[in-house]
């Protein structure tokens, strides 16, 4: 065999067998992903604005968030899952801030690090009405942590 | 011929086990047996120089299969069969919960014993050259015994299953680049539910296992290709011992009679091969003290066995297997803590998720893997290697430190408490 012919032959049988293992691995990859998720959907209702009383946050447990409802300053939705590795935190009164009870991180009511482990603040999310007037919650949408939603009663 | 014998001389196929040669073949001819040498040294079977760790973790190992079959046969991986199966392996199946107790219980003396017999063979030295390679086999097959003690506790589907799961796959998610990526793959989901459970289903009862079997007969191979066991280290002080050399046959026109003439033996390995044929010379003193492995090393390892499953059943009589209550999304037990083998790395990742999840562990991961290419001296005499064993213990006394923090001085929100609060109960 020729060292030309070797070359290209020996090239070319090199970029197959890359190929394949590369296409394999990829097909591994996509059969690991499911195509569906069978999962509760990301945006949800509530219920109406007058279920929610001022004061403390109320926390819905199924869908992992507490629900803020301030006289002057309306409707804002913090997630209760901790930044840091996923635990549900708690929101106490005694002192007005979330706490995770995995490894201890604090969260201000604002959702900022008090202090512990978690990297980053607690997610907010968006809240609107719906055409029903009940409030309307979308998890895909993160918002800043000052967004309200001011419902005229 | 009497047709009895003839029918066992068909299956054994060997000499009677009266002659040296039957208990030769006894291992040559059997597929189960040929792993052993068919002579061991007298010093490889002494109790001091290995503590048997191995063997044991490879009982334990067994137990595990076995009772794993078994506990399968009234398992269901969904929500929430998952759990009422556990309820019923408790109330309602017979041996149910000793059967779940002794799977649980070997699960943690494998994690105890692999490690321990880590420490052991990093003690005796008996990493080095030519067993390097055999070594990181043994770092993965410690890894593989984590990974099956973390998809086991998930099975329950109780409390602990489902927070450690979240915590878990979380610390995956931190990883570079790929971690949002390896969380989905493992969960099936973005959300810990039916389809993680099911995929950690797999991967302990197929994946893992079959990994870990593979990897074991690799292990056990390789002891056996290196050499069989290491030289016990107070054989080392020993000066005759120390000059026993492994010669290359000498260029094809010398003569074999340039192997020094001695009382010594010289062994050649005579096959058909290209290159060097091989020989080695083995002194007389040294052939007196092996032993045939039947029954001398068959029959040690049978009283590990039996003190192995006989331990294991002692406290799986006494000792119930821990469960939560039923794996509820919406609250995070406070304390949430793993396992006691986990929590010297909770400890880690509650000072910080990235650092003390990925980047610690993964280094010490691959440290352990470097140690017997790192470690470049070749004596394996304890005097000689005062610092690698000072190093190797600092890594020992921090693990136990952390996972004795995790299990003791840690309470609710992770704060540190006084250990006595988990007997007197919180103030």
């Amino acid at each position: 065999m020729k060292r030309r012919s070797f070359v290209s032959w020996g090239t070319a049988g090199l970029v197959a067998v890359c190929s394949a293992i590369g296409v394999s691995l990829g097909a591994v990859v996509r059969f690991l992903t499911p195509s569906v998720f069978y999962e509760p959907p990301q945006t949800f209702k509530i219920g109406n604005p007058a279920d929610f009383s001022y004061g403390p946050p109320t926390f819905l447990a199924e869908e992992k968030i507490f629900v803020f409802r301030d006289p002057e300053k309306g409707f804002a939705v913090a997630s209760a899952v901790c930044t840091h590795l996923g635990c549900t935190v708690g929101y106490f009164q005694s002192d007005e801030r979330f706490h995770c009870p995995c490894h201890g991180s604090v969260f201000n009511a604002d959702g900022t690090v008090q202090h512990g482990p978690a990297p980053r603040p607690l997610e907010w999310f968006e809240v609107t009405l719906a055409r029903d007037g009940q409030l309307m919650v979308d998890k895909d949408r993160a918002v800043p942590a000052n967004y309200r939603l001011m419902v005229a009663s | 011929m009497n047709p009895l014998r003839e029918a066992w001389q068909s299956v054994v196929r060997r000499d009677p086990l009266s002659t040296d040669k039957g208990k030769s073949e006894l291992i040559f001819l059997n597929v189960w047996l040929h792993i052993h040498p068919a002579k061991v040294k007298k010093e490889n079977l002494k109790v001091k120089h290995t503590f048997y760790l191995g063997f044991i973790t490879f009982f334990l190992f067994l137990i595990l299969v076995t009772t794993g079959v078994a506990l399968m046969i009234y398992y269901r991986p969904q929500s929430p069969q998952a759990y009422q199966d556990m309820k019923d392996l408790q109330f309602v199946v017979y041996l149910g919960t000793f059967l779940r107790n002794m799977h649980r219980w070997s699960a943690h003396g494998m994690v105890i014993c692999v490690f321990l017999h880590m420490c052991r063979v990093f003690y005796t030295g008996s990493y080095k050259r030519p067993r390097q390679f055999n070594w990181v086999i043994g770092v993965v097959l410690f890894l593989l015994t984590l990974g099956l003690s973390f998809t086991g506790y998930l099975l329950p589907w109780d409390q602990l299953a489902f927070w450690a799961i979240t915590v878990g796959t979380n610390i995956g998610s931190y990883a570079p680049l790929m971690g949002a990526k390896i969380r989905e793959l493992l969960l099936g989901g973005h959300a810990v539910g039916e389809s993680a459970l099911l995929r950690f289903y797999v991967l302990h009862v197929a994946v893992l296992p079959a990994l870990m079997t593979l990897l074991t007969m690799v292990h056990f191979w390789r002891v056996r290709k290196d050499g069989g066991l290491s030289r016990p280290v107070w054989k080392l002080q020993e000066e005759k011992s120390a000059q026993l050399v492994t010669i290359g046959a000498p260029d094809t026109s010398a003569a074999l009679a340039a192997v020094p003439a001695s009382q010594d033996k010289t062994y050649g390995l005579m096959e058909v091969v290209t290159g060097k044929p091989i020989f080695e010379t083995v002194s007389m003193e040294e052939e007196e003290d092996t032993v045939f492995s039947y029954p001398y090393a068959f029959f040690r390892e049978g009283i590990a066995l039996l003190v192995t499953v006989a331990t294991v059943m002692a406290v799986s009589l006494f000792w119930k297997a821990p469960l939560e209550e039923l794996a509820n999304p919406a609250k995070t037990p406070n304390p949430a803590k793993a396992p006691w083998y986990f929590l010297g790395l909770q400890e880690l990742v509650s000072h910080s998720a990235l650092l003390g999840g990925v980047i610690v562990p993964t280094l010490a991961v691959l440290a352990l893997i470097a140690i017997p290419y790192i470690d470049s001296n070749p004596s394996r005499r304890p005097a000689d290697r005062k610092w690698a064993i000072r190093a190797f213990t600092l890594f020992v006394v921090v693990n136990v430190v952390l996972i004795v923090v995790g299990t003791f001085f840690r309470g609710p929100g992770w704060a540190l408490v006084p250990p006595w609060v988990h007997i007197t109960g919180a103030e």
